[in-house]
């Protein structure tokens, strides 16, 4: 059965212990849920699966009493549900295991499984015994009986903890158990194991929502789908009756065409600016590490889900953060920095993904910011001149098409649009040869988007190096030459502007390379 | 924005005036309370004794700002003065030397000391990226020691005649110790305000990551800031000598803390990346008023330690408003 949702009033089975209907959440003018509608069977594992910023989260936190939806409604056994707090929402009989872990490292696996309800005696005092011998039903009962209940969670593997939080999660009788994104960071065996224990689970009657970026652990153990994209809920199906080509089809959607600006024409590249060969960053699993090569005058995208090494990839190269093994060929020759110091020398500049922390002093002056990688410029003998700051600043400013009242003001003052100019604009102010963007439009209106495509369009026409890594599909397909896509610190492949398509896009970055058959891709030997 | 490093100097320091206002505003308040309540508080004689007063707090308040500028703190100052004043001690006694050799050795040895043990906190807090409240915490302990080892707990006494004299030397009634604090302080101001050194310990203060990532050695600007710190701290050491013509293994316990109430009441925030030695200045005023001004009307000096502690609680409760207002 293929029931296909929006359904304005699906008709509760008999068997749906949660049904969401019209469910609505805006955080300002931002709407992160615009109508979900889905329905939970007792006893199932159901996967929720969409891009990043499709909703997912958002309705997490909403069944789990982060926060309050705004419109729509919540039916939990047949009653209305409607969360207040987290723990109202545990007290109701949902848990959810996050991502990012919640235990306590120092204490043992015991305290961490009865941290919110210790035993004690009669005294008052922690029960000791009584807390053990919780903690070991509970582990048995996910079959986890080699782990030592008095043993620190600090000694345990990222895997065990992960099932040490569902433990914890399950001891309370759960009727249903949300877990996000719960491989992320294990290796294929501890993900086995996990899938073992999630299905004993589904058949002692638990329902399993499993938020995953992975397609093929969705084929693996989910009984059901579900699709969101752009905060609504596409479609349900039941996964013998689907494929992973259809699933990415639904979380792309139709609206591939309505994409801003002009398209580029086909440029072409000059010679090699920057070339990595096998270039490995700290947090990189992947031994081989990351090979590519940029050229001058060409604008070379880079796709992938959050998690897949992008960033850490780009922080790498322009040594923010350590390199582990590989090498770094600038203008053919073999370089090798030590700080970001030595990259901007190379004529790099690296944009940041988050310009509040990273990219921008809001306290000061729009004019200090932007000449902030300039100061030789703007400074004689170690003196400022401010003269000539005020004028790089404006010079700056106006071709960015910066809106702003005075320079002087602070560069909290503006928007964030205008705070993405500030910050290409400090870059820019040293003429760099080579250009690292990353997110370089996240959360800015459409105008001001439109505005900073054009730049860097034009900063390719006139020969830069650009390198782009970007979560927006539609903001790669409109700039990029050449998309390269990334999974697991790995580049899965490299596809040409004539063969652009958001789904074969969206298949390697599922690390589905191997078994499309729709993607008509160039495979630059997936390393 | 209480940060001074706007596009023009003028606006700057339009900027930073009105920022100040407000503590200049309760110094005045608090002299007009004071002239009223004692006859002597605004007679020529206790006006160079506050100026006296407040030198030693205010040097060590300047080099405190530069720390505090860029997210730090320095407890060692109390103790590194004293360390400083007693190597300076033991070198101004040598013998066979002329005076004037004596004097220049003295300078020598207690800014060099100062700035040793500023730049080892500078160093040690930069490069391991630890809290500089344990590692100045641990120099507190060093330089005390140190100090009491090289002295054996001795005072040091008998410096020459022309550095006593410098110590008590008044011109119109103005301290020249005075004088020569009120010169470091425009000093720090134009270098925080017109340099790119200055304008970077704002920034890091700030935003340290977009610092390093614009292409700044952050780790050598964060040295040569405690560095100062400790230089002050030897600056200290020598006016201390010259005033009381002693060097006392003993001398400084708790200045430290009145450097970073005096900065702290001056408007700089404690997170760093706002302020001015401008503020600094009226808050060193600010303590040696208040302190001169309670023991006139007689209280005693435990009420006027409750009052200063206060006074210090309401600074950074106002302060916290004026962030607020200021940056919406």
């Amino acid at each position: 059965m293929c029931s296909a949702v929006p359904d304005p009033n699906p008709v509760a089975a008999p068997d749906d212990i949660l049904t969401v209907t019209g469910l609505k959440k805006h955080f300002g003018g931002v709407r992160a849920l615009d109508g979900a509608s889905f329905s939970l069977r007792r006893g199932e594992i159901h996967a929720l699966v969409g891009e990043n910023g499709a909703g997912k989260s958002t309705l997490i936190k909403i069944l789990s009493g982060v926060f309050p939806h705004d419109a729509g409604q919540i039916t939990l056994n047949g009653a209305p549900y409607r969360p207040a707090s987290p723990h109202d929402a545990k007290a109701s009989g949902l848990q959810v295991v996050h991502q990012e872990f919640n235990l306590l490292q120092h204490l043992s696996v015991a305290e961490n499984i009865s941290i919110e309800a210790m035993p004690r005696n009669r005294f008052g005092l922690l029960n000791r015994p009584e807390m053990n011998r919780r903690a070991r039903v509970a582990l048995d009962a996910i079959g986890l009986s080699d782990v030592d209940v008095r043993a620190p969670v600090s000694s345990l593997g990222i895997a065990h903890r992960q099932l040490v939080e569902i433990a914890r999660a399950l001891q309370s009788d759960s009727a249903i158990l949300i877990l996000d994104e719960p491989t992320a960071t294990l290796t294929e065996r501890e993900t086995t194991r996990l899938f073992d224990i999630v299905t004993g689970i589904r058949d002692r009657g638990v329902t399993v929502v499993f938020v995953t970026h992975y397609l093929d652990e969705v084929f693996a153990i989910c009984d059901r789908v579900t699709v969101f994209r752009s905060g609504e809920t596409i479609i349900t199906e039941n996964i013998p009756d689907t494929t992973p080509q259809n699933i990415v089809r639904n979380m792309v959607g139709r609206e591939l065409e309505a994409q801003m600006g002009a398209a580029t024409a086909a440029r072409i590249p000059g010679d090699v600016a920057l070339s990595l060969k096998g270039l490995r960053v700290a947090s990189d699993p992947n031994p081989a590490g990351v090979s590519l090569d940029l050229h001058y005058g060409e604008i070379l995208g880079i796709a992938g889900l959050v998690g897949a090494g992008r960033t850490e990839l780009l922080r790498g190269i322009v040594a923010a953060d350590p390199v582990l093994s590989g090498t770094l060929e600038c203008n053919g020759s073999a370089v090798h920095f030590k700080d970001p110091r030595d990259a901007i020398a190379a004529s790099i500049a690296f944009v940041t993904e988050d310009r509040k922390d990273e990219g921008l002093i809001l306290d000061m002056p729009i004019a200090a910011n932007i000449a902030l990688a300039s100061m030789k410029d703007i400074s004689r003998g170690g003196l400022l001149r401010f003269a000539r700051e005020q004028q790089i600043a404006e010079e700056g400013g106006a071709r960015l098409r910066l809106k702003c009242g005075s320079v002087r003001d602070p560069a909290s003052s503006l928007s964030g649009g205008n705070q993405q100019k500030v910050v290409l604009a400090k870059w820019l102010a040293r003429n760099p040869r080579i250009l690292i963007l990353d997110e370089p439009t996240r959360g800015i209106d459409v105008g001001a988007k439109a505005e900073i495509y054009a730049i860097l369009r034009d900063l390719a026409a006139q020969g830069v190096a650009l390198l782009i890594v970007s979560s927006e599909l539609p903001e790669l397909t409109n700039l990029s030459d050449r998309i390269m896509v990334m999974a697991n610190h790995r580049i899965m492949g490299t596809v040409h502007r004539p063969d652009f398509t958001e789904e074969g896009i969206l298949n390697l970055a599922y690390g589905q390379s191997d078994t499309s058959p729709i993607a008509d891709l160039q495979i630059e030997g997936a390393r | 924005m209480a940060s001074p490093t706007t596009a023009t100097p003028k606006l700057a320091a339009l900027r930073s005036l009105i920022n100040n206002a407000g503590i200049g505003l309760a110094l005045l308040f608090l002299i007009v309370i004071f002239s009223f309540s004692s006859e002597y508080f605004l007679t020529a004689n206790n006006i160079t004794n506050i100026l006296t007063q407040i030198t030693i707090n205010l040097i060590l308040a300047v080099g405190m700002t530069f720390v505090i500028l860029i997210g730090g703190i320095d407890l060692s100052v109390g103790s590194v003065m004293a360390f400083a004043a007693v190597v300076a001690g033991k070198a101004i006694t040598l013998p066979g030397f002329g005076d004037t050799e004596l004097i220049l050795l003295a300078c020598v040895a207690g800014l060099g000391v100062g700035m040793i043990c500023g730049l080892l906190n500078g160093v040690i807090s930069a490069y391991w990226g630890l809290p500089s409240f344990i590692i100045t915490l641990g120099m507190l302990n060093i330089a005390r020691g140190a100090g009491l080892q090289v002295s054996n707990a001795e005072t040091i006494y008998a410096f020459p005649l022309a550095f006593e004299e410098f110590g008590s030397m008044l011109i119109g009634g103005v301290p020249v110790v005075f004088i020569v604090a009120l010169v470091m302080t425009l000093i720090a101001w134009f270098v925080l305000n017109r340099t790119v050194f200055g304008r970077l310990l704002y920034g890091i203060g700030n935003n340290e990551e977009a610092v390093r990532l614009a292409g700044h050695p952050v780790f050598w600007y964060k040295v040569i800031a405690f560095s100062i710190s400790g230089l002050a701290a030897g600056f200290a050491a020598i006016i201390y000598m010259a005033r009381l013509n002693i060097a006392s293994p003993i001398a400084g316990i708790g200045f430290e803390l009145n450097a970073i109430a005096a900065v702290i009441i001056g408007g700089t925030s404690l997170a760093g990346g706002r302020g001015s030695v401008i503020g600094t200045l009226l808050g060193a005023f600010i303590i040696g008023v208040l302190a001169n001004g309670l023991i006139l009307m007689g209280l005693s000096d435990f009420l006027r330690q409750m009052i200063t502690g206060v006074v210090i609680i309401v600074a950074v409760i106002l302060d916290h408003y004026r962030a607020k207002y200021s940056a919406s």
